[in-house]
């Protein structure tokens, strides 16, 4: 055959190839099955051991609590039909739901329970979230269908706690024989039928599912490592439903879509979090002149493109205060350069900034604005911009000055923060601030049972979270979802979980 | 090969290598895009741009181009102009401190590797080997990754990807030359080992070299965009070309300036590097002379 | 020959010694562990014996220098070791994914051939013509633009213009569904194929040039040969050993994964799995397929220098003795 001829066979293959690429459309798919895309995939299967949001937004259709967070953060009963605490706050009683069974076809009951709550506890499991369990003293079951948890101290908190993925019942069958990080078997809408990492995880509807639907017969989550690809398949039709982090492509204005997306308010907050144990930033009014000189709405408006609203310490609707009743969160360049005249330093110094690298995705825009905006009194910010893996790193051994962070939220002010800031917490030499008030107010505001009275605590908590001015809290973001509009009642919550795709219905 | 030692000689007295250059029509192109730039990374130096690069214009975020900015701004109202102009410098800076450390280091592994010979040169080749089985892409990553991201760590990440290559390029002319008659000589006549290699030996590979280096200059170009994609290029907020094309992800849909004219910066270099390396080869290949 | 190629297989080793130890080492330079990548800062809420066990788990216990031994002691028994994040054996992963690299990598490299042969002829047999200067600056668009900004165009026409996209993460197999599997393939593997284009453009024309000034290039035409079997008769099959050196170079760098045309195209092949397990310290995997990939890379030069001998008479691996 002469080298003319393969030459033509060749560019005419390559031709055809391209030329089927293009005419045929995709031919209608899924069925009653939703299609769904998102850039990250888990790190694991383990309810107790996984943390990434990626993980528990998988685990959450998998798994459920006792107790769950719905769209307004009210604590309401999923698990656990109803629960009290005892009248000097010593032991919560829980009473569970009847006629629940795991995806394997065993029957939910007490036993279940405690063997989940004390896996938990057992350091050998390595679960992160042992710590907001450390006030259970003994679990006893009085019946099939009771939970009686002793405590060493009226713990109000442990009621959020126990709303968590990480605190998901699992059958004290795959505990005692099985391998729970491997064996999937929960009690919530969906059975996991196979995880590809990275790929595809293929989900069944439970068909014995004790709650409403599922009305979908499964979902298909497939991983689209760029999120720009993520909005292209959704305008192409090819996904159902997606997730986005990034507000930038979640927010781009596209003109007669056949999708619509959604956004809820999250409870993470971007935060810069300053170290107070290091010179300067040990001196009240530097770290006083750095909060008034920063213009928090303008962060949102540039990094965030304005998708986000300023926040104080507590994120939560029913327990944020007011922003002007919190120290300088109206921009006052007068006052900062002034405090810093007070702390000596009016030529300014070099402050060091470390930001991950697309976690979130405005970290680093966030950390050039504010950069930019110290610039005012004086403030040099260096930006060291970190793969993830290695800021973790830096972030866990304190070893920062400043850090851009988005951390996350609790339905309730206790967990989220007590990890921060009492002495001794786990994260108080990362948070690096501590006082005797933040202290005590954190550990009053563990043990009051009377809900009027949390309140104020944790009014003044903020309060003087703001005037210290330890970290610089910044705003919350939104969860974005994207929907086709055949795909209707999905509710999105501010926790950022997608445990309402149980009452998602498809009318293709 | 035998040509080649010729042609050193040769060279003198043709007419210089820059005139048969401009005589190219690629190669014309090339050196006039090259230089283009190179003026334009002076200039950002120089710091002769519109704005400072870093400088922030918040009210006016996104604009498109206008007679205030000329190629628009982005989203924190930085001039595209003046960072695209900084951003030459930063990414002509990385190209070429890349290329200098990697075609130097390359040059005299290859050099001296070639010329001892025997187990060192079989040893210092399998080390090449190494680097070079490496996926280039994955190596500078984890090279970013243990350094650290910065202007600094992006070029030793990057001319650990290229020395092999330059490595290889220097020993084969080397090899050849070797055992001619007229290094033999030299040595004969007791002239030292270090003068052999720099007058007689290193010459001989400069031909391929100089091709080598203007097509690494256009692959660290590129090296550098696909770092900064995956986010581990230069430190923000100074710009460079990959940074600006990796910043203008998600909203290029809205401000499609923010791709467009990085972008472009970063095909015209390279194209400028392509036809200034295919250029050279036609002039100094000795094999191409009969073409001319 | 066998002589030969037992001797270039038994000088491979060192090579990937080296390389072993060289990605062993480097990736616990990297800040950071499975542990922190996996729970993020709330690695942090762990206590002192909750860590032990996760090390135990992630076999991060170990003093180094004995993860290294038994590591390669078991790679040498062909295991390649566990990927606890993935749970599975890291040959699995490998050999799950390999095919769709493969695939990319081949399609790939026969549109770079297409279009830099067809193009590199022509600006040889019209040296020095518009047509020579305008093909070469064509294929030069291709290598000049970086990867991520041709397949981030691609993807937004295909979606916004055609309302398609094959390549929304449901990678099918090509034995399952040729047809979708080729439809997935196809842009990715355009977009690699047109940047690699430029330099098999570069050396078609730079070695028909050679070859066309040749005595007996002259001689057939002298005979009265029609141009067109002059060039593809003599010219193009004398180009080719140039060309097939460069292909096999070009092979091997595909093979090692385009990790930048995978993550935008959503495609499962190796180039994202080493990303992936790199970010997330997975020890196991990413030696395993860096190991891999090197082992591809010699191999395929190994074969281009067999193919030489075939191409090229006057090459022969024969002992001279």
């Amino acid at each position: 055959m002469s080298l003319s001829r393969i030459l033509r066979i060749v560019l005419v293959l390559a031709v055809t190839i391209m030329g089927v690429g293009v005419i045929a459309p995709a031919a209608a798919q899924g069925g009653n099955t939703l299609i769904m895309a998102r850039a990250v995939d888990a790190t694991g299967l383990d309810p107790h051991t996984q943390t990434a949001f990626a993980s528990l937004r998988l685990l959450e259709l998998i798994y459920e609590p006792l107790i769950q967070a719905d769209e307004n953060l009210n604590l309401v009963p999923a698990l656990a039909e109803s629960w009290a605490f005892s009248e000097d706050g010593l032991q919560l009683t829980l009473n569970l739901r009847q006629g629940v069974t795991f995806h394997d076809g065993s029957a939910f009951t007490a036993e279940d329970v405690i063997a989940s709550l004390a896996r938990i506890l057992d350091e050998a499991t390595g679960s992160a979230t042992r710590t907001n369990l450390l006030s259970i003293e003994s679990m006893e079951a009085p019946d099939d269908y009771t939970v009686v948890l002793n405590l060493t101290l009226p713990d109000v908190p442990l009621v959020a706690a126990l709303s968590s993925i990480n605190t998901a019942i699992l059958s004290s069958e795959v505990i005692a024989s099985g391998d729970p990080t491997a064996d999937v078997v929960g009690t919530g809408p969906f059975m996991l039928e196979s995880w590809q990492p990275e790929e595809k995880t293929v989900l069944k509807a439970n068909p014995s599912y004790w709650g409403d639907g599922p009305f979908v017969d499964g979902i298909e989550i497939r991983i689209i490592p760029d999120e720009a690809t993520i909005m292209a398949a959704l305008r192409a039709g090819e996904v159902d439903f997606v997730m986005f982090n990034d507000p930038l492509i979640a927010t781009l204005p596209v003109g007669d879509a056949t999708f619509t997306i959604n956004r809820a308010p999250e409870i993470s907050y971007h935060a810069l979090q300053l170290r107070a144990a290091v010179e300067p930033l040990d001196k009240l009014e530097v770290r006083q002149a750095i909060s008034c000189a920063i213009d928090r709405q303008e962060v949102v408006d540039v990094a965030a493109l304005g998708e986000g609203q300023v926040t104080g310490p507590l994120t939560m609707p029913a327990w944020a205060v007011s922003l002007d009743e919190l120290f300088c969160y109206e921009q006052d360049v007068e006052l900062a350069r002034e405090l810093m005249k007070q702390a000596g330093l009016e030529e300014g110094f070099t402050l060091p900034v470390i930001a991950a690298v697309a976690e979130p995705p405005t970290a680093l825009s966030e950390a050039q604005v504010i950069q930019e905006q110290l610039k005012a009194i004086n403030i040099t910010v260096e930006i060291e911009s970190l793969e993830f893996g290695t800021y973790v790193d830096r972030w866990l051994a304190a070893d920062f000055v400043g850090a851009i962070a988005l951390n996350g939220g609790r339905p309730d002010p206790y967990p989220m923060y007590s990890r921060y800031w009492q002495y001794g917490a786990n994260f108080n030499n990362v948070a690096g601030y501590i006082d005797d008030t933040l202290d005590r107010l954190m550990k009053e505001g563990q043990v009051e049972t009377d809900p009027a009275k949390r309140y104020e605590i944790f009014v003044e908590f903020q309060k003087h979270l703001a005037e210290m001015s330890p970290w610089i809290w910044l705003y919350t973001g939104y969860t974005y979802t994207g929907q086709q509009a055949y795909v209707t009642g999905f509710i999105p919550t501010p926790t950022g979980s997608i445990y309402y795709l149980s009452q998602v219905k498809l009318n293709r | 090969m035998s040509a080649r030692s010729d042609s050193i000689g040769e060279l003198a007295k043709e007419p210089s290598v820059l005139r048969r250059l401009l005589r190219s029509r690629s190669g014309a192109l090339g050196l006039v895009i090259v230089a283009f730039y190179v003026t334009v990374a002076v200039l950002g130096l120089l710091q002769i741009t519109p704005y400072p690069p870093t400088e922030q214009h918040r009210v006016d975020r996104l604009q498109g181009p206008s007679s205030q900015y000329y190629l628009g701004t982005d989203m924190f109202g930085r001039d595209l102009l003046s960072r695209l102009i900084k951003g030459s410098t930063n990414s002509l800076y990385v190209a070429f401190s890349c290329v200098a450390i990697s075609s130097t280091l390359g040059t005299l592994i290859g050099t001296a590797s070639a010329y001892i010979g025997g187990t060192f040169d079989n040893v210092m080749m399998r080390i090449m080997d190494i680097f070079f089985a490496f996926p280039a892409i994955l190596l500078a990553l984890l090279v970013v990754v243990i350094l650290g991201r910065g202007l600094d760590k992006t070029i030793i990440a990057i001319a650990v990807v290229y020395t092999p290559i330059f490595a290889r390029v220097a020993r084969g002319p080397v090899l050849s030359v070797k055992e001619m008659e007229y290094i033999t000589a030299a040595r004969c006549i007791g002239m030292h080992h270090r003068r052999v290699v720099f007058f007689h030996v290193l010459p001989n590979t400069l031909a391929p070299l100089i091709v080598q280096v203007s097509l690494a200059l256009s692959w660290s170009l590129l090296t550098e965009a696909g770092l900064s994609f995956l986010g581990l290029g230069i430190q923000p907020p100074e710009p460079s070309w990959g940074v600006m094309l990796s910043e203008s992800q998600g909203i290029s849909e809205i401000a499609p300036w923010l791709m467009i004219y990085p972008g472009l910066a970063i095909m015209l270099g390279v194209l400028g590097f392509n036809l200034l390396g295919d250029g050279l080869r036609d002039v100094l290949d000795p094999r191409m002379k009969r073409l001319r | 020959m066998f002589r030969y190629l037992a001797q270039r297989l038994v000088a491979v080793i060192p090579t990937l010694i080296g390389i072993s130890l060289l990605v062993f080492v480097a990736i616990r330079l990297v800040p950071g562990d499975a542990i922190t990548t996996m729970l993020g800062t709330e690695a942090g809420m762990l206590t002192e014996k909750q860590r032990a066990s996760l090390e135990a788990y992630f076999g991060l216990d170990k003093p180094m220098v004995e993860q290294y031994f038994s590591w390669i002691g078991r790679v040498l028994q062909g295991d390649m070791g566990y990927s606890v994040r993935h749970g599975k054996p890291v040959l699995t992963l490998i050999l799950e994914r390999f095919p769709v690299t493969f695939e990319l990598a081949m399609l790939s490299l026969v549109i770079a051939l297409a279009i830099g042969i067809s193009i590199g002829t022509l600006s040889a047999v019209r040296h020095n013509s518009m047509i020579d200067l305008f093909g070469r600056l064509f294929a030069l668009t291709g290598l000049a633009a970086p990867n991520f900004l041709i397949g981030t165009l691609l993807i937004y026409v295909l979606s916004v213009y055609f309302g398609i996209l094959p390549n929304a993460g449901d990678y099918t197999d090509f034995t399952e569904n040729p047809l979708k599997n080729l439809k997935q393939i196809i842009f990715p593997a355009l977009t690699l194929g047109f940047s690699f284009s430029a330099s098999v453009m570069r050396t078609t024309r730079s070695a028909m040039l050679e070859v066309l000034g040749q005595d007996y290039i002259r001689t057939a035409r002298g005979k009265g040969l029609r141009p067109r079997a002059v060039i593809f008769g003599h010219a193009v099959r004398n180009a080719l050993i140039p060309i097939v050196t460069l292909a096999g170079v070009e092979l091997g760098y595909l093979l090692g994964g385009a990790v930048i045309v995978e993550k935008i195209f959503a495609l499962p092949g190796i180039g994202r799995l080493t990303l992936n397990a790199i970010s997330q310290r997975d020890y196991a995997l990413i030696q395993g397929a860096t190991l891999f990939i090197a082992f591809n890379f010699v191999v395929i030069n190994m074969l281009v220098d067999l193919l030489y001998a075939a191409i090229d008479p006057r090459i022969s691996y024969v002992s001279k003795k």
